[in-house]
């Protein structure tokens, strides 16, 4: 598979905090990556800096290099990065009554000139990327009335249509049930681009992902698929709790095994919880 | 896409009929026939001729930009700040123009000529600019409404400084003025506010769907690609521009900006396109509506077009919020 993005030796410090510590990776063309690691590890501040999207801080200082297809990611206008990068955010917060088609159409945004309006090509565009995400009965309705798992739904659908070749998605299973999780995941899989993405449930990023990131204050502890990541050493290290991991098949092929990881917490640090008395 | 289209149809039939009503009202006692014969240049009546082309038509149409500017002004900045309670006037325009017309009133006295839209319109550009260094300070593009705020009291209670100590006649025509009118207005005055709103609509056009992405934040609007301060700049100082050159001209005509840009969501939609059609075409039949209004309610007296718009703007703003909670 071709090198798509290379990250090289990327440090990124605010004032003398360091966020993200000297890290290096590779991402394949069409790979499914995960990135780990407890809160505050610098997930986010990763995709932040992989995308040229981090924010104008005072006092911070982004060491190291970025290439997207072989050139410096400082080399590329905001829209050529938007181009190439398509962002998912946690959550979306529409204002007024924002319809599905109105963001979706968004998407067109990096490709489209200025006064440019939409032609047939475009709205078939849309359109297949509604058929997609499976809205096309919903275009009309306003975003805030879909359920979370929808929503993400359409900030997918919003991606297609920029026709990004890396989609970055931030935590897409947030905030939503079971169901949807694996829904939002199981068609970002089949989307087949480049998909890299946060993941706070182990067992998800174990059961989506084809490669994992682990971080932990700011520096890459490991990287490779999920058997070789997602081991109790490591986890237990970073995560700071006993972990138990089991090799598992996910479906119903036994060789597709995947680990599932069970955590516990000590029972000399679980919180203790006392009862208050009216004298008190 | 019919339905909007056939919205947008009867929006412009509506304007063009607004207008044309705009020309039929007025003290001057002319027949519907001896409008449109002096329209179509067969004037019978010099009088009629005069009454037609030199007040009602100037009239007419400084109505009909002010609204638009107003209503898109208002439109833009709503979107841009993702705030629904945006509205020029809340940047402080109104009272640095009030400021501005103040002091060339009180300085050159009652032969002010262009001199008091030029000192209104810098008034206003003072209060933006003030505005603007703040929000630069604050690093917050939006606290910018709160800025706006503190800055119009700062510039209003300056002016009334000035004028309790002023000449008593000056005064009068200074607070007569920010009531805001168009009973002065002149052909001129539609050209340059009409040119500002040129310059605005084709720069939104433009610039229409980088506008848009700021809809779904600001993480969102610069992971497409834009430009989020350098564009939120932008349109704030194109609208400041243009509510500046309209309130030099006609004074205070508040609540526009804020109510228009709600209808027009309701009806059209809320994405900038649709948005500034819809305000530009029901913002303009609005103020030739309240403009008529103005001048035919009372006998023998004009009604501040400003008076009439607060008015209404004020009961529509509480009709929204009382809505707003019944939908919640």
């Amino acid at each position: 598979m071709p090198i798509q993005l290379q990250v090289d030796q990327l440090s990124w410090t605010i004032n003398t905090t360091s966020i993200l510590k000297n890290i290096s990776f590779n991402v394949n063309k069409g790979e499914v990556i995960g990135v780990i690691g407890p809160n505050g590890a610098g997930k986010t501040s990763l995709l932040r800096c992989i995308t040229n999207q981090q924010q104008n801080i005072r006092g911070a200082v982004l060491n190291g290099s970025v290439y997207l297809n072989n050139k410096k990611i400082k080399s590329y206008s905001p829209k050529q990065l938007a181009q190439h990068f398509a962002l998912v955010a946690q959550k979306a917060e529409a204002i007024f009554s924002l319809t599905v088609i109105d963001i979706v159409k968004m998407g067109l945004l990096p490709h489209k000139g200025l006064f440019a309006l939409d032609d047939d090509h475009d709205k078939a565009k849309i359109n297949r990327a509604l058929v997609k995400v499976g809205l096309v009965s919903a275009e009309k309705m306003t975003f805030k009335q879909l359920s979370g798992g929808e929503q993400q739904r359409v900030l997918i659908a919003r991606a297609l249509v920029q026709q990004a070749q890396i989609l970055i998605l931030d935590e897409p299973t947030n905030h939503l049930d079971v169901y949807y999780q694996h829904q939002i995941l199981d068609l970002v899989k089949r989307l087949n681009v480049t998909v890299i993405m946060t993941v706070h449930d182990l067992n998800l990023a174990s059961q989506y992902c084809q490669r994992i990131l682990l971080l932990d204050q700011g520096q890459l502890i490991a990287d490779g698929n999920p058997i070789d990541v997602l081991t109790e050493s490591q986890l237990s290290s970073v995560f700071k709790l006993p972990c138990q991991v089991e090799q598992r098949a996910t479906g119903q092929d036994p060789s597709s095994k995947k680990p599932r990881i069970f955590f516990s917490l000590p029972h000399d640090q679980s919180i203790k919880i006392s009862e208050g008395t009216q004298d008190e | 896409m019919n339905k909007l289209l056939f919205i947008l149809i009867a929006l412009l039939l509506l304007t063009l009929a607004s207008a044309i009503a705009g020309l039929h009202f007025g003290p001057a006692g002319i027949t519907s026939s001896q409008v449109f014969q002096c329209l179509l240049g067969n004037c019978e009546d010099p009088v009629s001729q005069m009454v037609i082309w030199q007040v009602r038509v100037p009239r007419v149409l400084v109505a009909l930009v002010a609204g638009m500017g107003l209503a898109i002004a208002g439109a833009i900045l709503q979107n841009t700040t993702r705030n629904p309670l945006a509205d020029p006037y809340l940047f402080g325009i109104v009272s640095g123009a009030g400021l501005g017309a103040t002091v060339a009133n009180l300085s050159l006295g009652e032969h002010l000529g262009i001199a008091l839209p030029l000192a209104a319109f810098l008034g206003a550009l003072f209060a933006i600019a003030i505005v603007l260094f703040i929000a630069k300070i604050l690093q917050r593009m939006e606290q910018l409404l709160l800025a706006g705020v503190a800055v119009s009291f700062m510039l209003g209670s300056l002016t009334q400084f000035i004028l309790y100590f002023g000449e008593p006649f000056a005064t009068n025509r200074v607070i007569f003025w920010l009531m805001g009118s168009l009973s002065r207005v002149e052909m001129s005055n539609f050209y340059v506010i009409g040119s500002v709103l040129l310059v605005t609509i084709i720069t939104i056009v433009a610039l229409h769907r980088h506008i848009d992405a700021l809809l779904l934040g600001d993480e969102s609007a610069a992971s497409l690609g834009v430009n989020v301060d350098r564009l939120r700049l932008l349109m704030l100082g194109l609208c400041a521009a243009l509510t500046a050159t309209i309130v030099a001209y006609c004074g205070g005509i508040g609540f526009v900006g804020l109510m228009i840009p709600h209808i027009v969501r309701q009806i059209i939609g809320v994405t900038t396109l649709k948005l500034v059609i819809g305000s530009a075409l029901i913002g303009g039949s609005f103020l030739i509506w309240v403009d008529i209004i103005a001048r035919s309610a009372l006998a023998n007296a004009e009604i501040p077009i400003g008076i009439i718009t607060s008015a209404l703007g004020s009961i529509f703003f509480l009709f929204i919020m009382i809505r707003t909670r019944n939908t919640n």
